[in-house]
Order: C-alpha cells, then structure tokens, then sequence
C-alpha cells in the first residue's frame, strides 16, 4: 500500500488542498477566502502555505488590486497529483480494511 | 498510517470542503450576474414608468443589452479562470426561456402591462427558487422574496406598480447579488 503523503496530511494543509483541488487548475482562491474556508487564523494559514509552496504544490501570486495587496493560491499540477494519490491511499485503506 | 475510520472521516472532511468551495464559486458568478440584471431591471422599470408607451422597446433593448454584457463577463470569466459562466448552452437555454415567456404573455395571453410586469418577474425568480434547491437557500430566499413583494404591489401598489418594480425587483436582485458575494 503506497504511503500518506506527510506533507498534504497535516490537517490544515489538507484543508489548504481539498479547496484549491476542488477549483477549476486555472482558478485559484484568494488569502481571505482560503482562511473563511479553512477557519485559520492569518499567520497559521500563512505558514501552511509557504510548506505547500516550497514542496511545489501550490504557486503563490501577489498583485495588486487598486492600492490593496491581494494574495491567491493555486495548486499546481504536482500539487493535483499528490492530492489525487493521497485521497487514493485513503480510500485504499478503507477498502483494505473491508476486505474487498 | 491511519486506520479505516480516521481515513473516512478524513475523506468526508475533503467531500464537505469540496462541495462548500464549489458553492462559494457557483455563488460568486451568480451574484456577478444578479447584479448586472439588478441593473439592468431597476433600469427598465423605471424608463418604463415615465414613458410606459414605449415599454416594449424599452425592455428589448434591456434584454438585449443584457444578455451581451452577460456573454462579455462569461467570456472574461474564461480568459481570467477558464470556467465560462454564460457560454453559449446558457445563451441558447435564456433565449428559449424568454421566447416561452414571449409566445405565453404576448401572443396566446393577451395580458394587461400591469400583468407582463408581474408575470415577467415571477417567472424570472422561477428558475432561480428551483436551482436554490440544489445549489443553496440563497437563491430560494431571493427569489421567494422577489416573488412575494411582486405580488403584494400587484395587488397593492396601484399607480405606482411599475416604480415599486423598479425598487423590488432591480434592488432586490441587487442586494440579493451583494449579499451572495457575502455568503
């Protein structure tokens, strides 16, 4: 049985990917919304997503919207495919403990 | 490694997060176009009421006009975030409502202007009560709500039916647009 990624099984992190996997590959959610989404505090979120980033699972865009910055995470293809594998291996558990 | 129950609770964490982010993004571009029609109908309820002979013109040119700034934000939609929300399935779907709409008022229902005005909104805020049933109460409180206060100034409001409409149907698809934004 392939292993649970450690990275994407963090539970806030999990929460980060589950959203952004859930979007469209070209759409990504801006800073506020993921923290409404995931009911983190700003620094916690913060800190996930530089772990997300720095595995390549997510990109991070800044820009500015008139005089406000504006955030938005993304995942990545490599991101997509983690996840995907990671759900896989949850399933596969379940499965293996129900015998089929 | 987790076992089997710690997996289906993470699993359900994911299909709860999943649907609640679908629907945040299914609210966010509904509300885009419930407050261009917002507009658009406050528009034309109110150049109907000061010049309620030329109604007809008025509200095709609304239409029109609307459903043009619609194809512009789904088109706009799909270049910033690949997902159109008025591609041209919806376009062909809004022409066949309005053309049912059209062949039931006008040609085999010869009704009054007062009656077009409130059979136009409910008829509207139809499509909108139905999809509330799957995609979130909000559309089903705006869309009763609308429906509601239509019918109360159709029976109560008199001369200034057209003007009431103008205020409960654009406002309220106005405000209703805001406070999905919100929701």
């Amino acid at each position: 049985m392939a292993e649970l990624d450690d990275i994407i099984h963090q539970p806030l992190r999990l929460k980060i990917m589950a959203a952004l996997n859930a979007l469209h590959p070209a759409q990504g959610l801006d800073f506020p919304r993921l923290k409404k989404l995931t009911g983190a505090t700003d620094g916690n979120l913060g800190a996930h997503i530089e772990t997300l980033a720095k595995a390549g699972y997510v990109s991070v865009e800044k820009a500015f919207v008139g005089k406000k910055p504006q955030t938005t995470v993304t995942a990545t293809a490599t991101g997509r495919g983690a996840f995907a594998r990671h759900v896989a291996t949850l399933r596969e558990i379940i499965a293996t403990a129900e015998g089929k | 490694m987790i076992n089997s129950q710690e997996a289906s609770a993470v699993l359900m964490e994911i299909e709860s997060l999943s649907r609640l982010v679908r629907q945040s993004v299914f609210y966010r571009h509904a509300s885009t176009m419930l407050i261009l029609w917002g507009v658009a109908t406050f528009i034309g309820y109110l150049l109907s009421f000061f010049a309620p002979a030329a109604a007809p013109v008025i509200w095709a040119v609304v239409i029109v006009a609307g459903v043009i700034c619609a194809i512009i934000i789904g088109a706009l939609n799909k270049k910033r975030e690949g997902v159109s929300t008025f591609d041209a399935r919806a376009t062909a779907a809004f022409i066949a409502f309005v053309a049912f709409g059209c062949l039931w008022s006008i040609v085999f229902g010869n009704m009054a202007p007062r009656q077009i005005g409130a059979f136009w909104t409910t008829y509207f805020m139809l499509p909108y009560v139905m999809t509330g049933f799957w995609f979130g109460r909000v559309f089903v409180v705006i869309g009763m709500s609308v429906i509601a206060l239509t019918l109360l100034g159709y029976f109560l409001a008199g001369p200034w039916f057209t003007l009431w409409m103008a205020v409960v149907n654009g406002g309220g698809l106005l405000l209703g647009g805001l406070w999905m934004r919100r929701s």
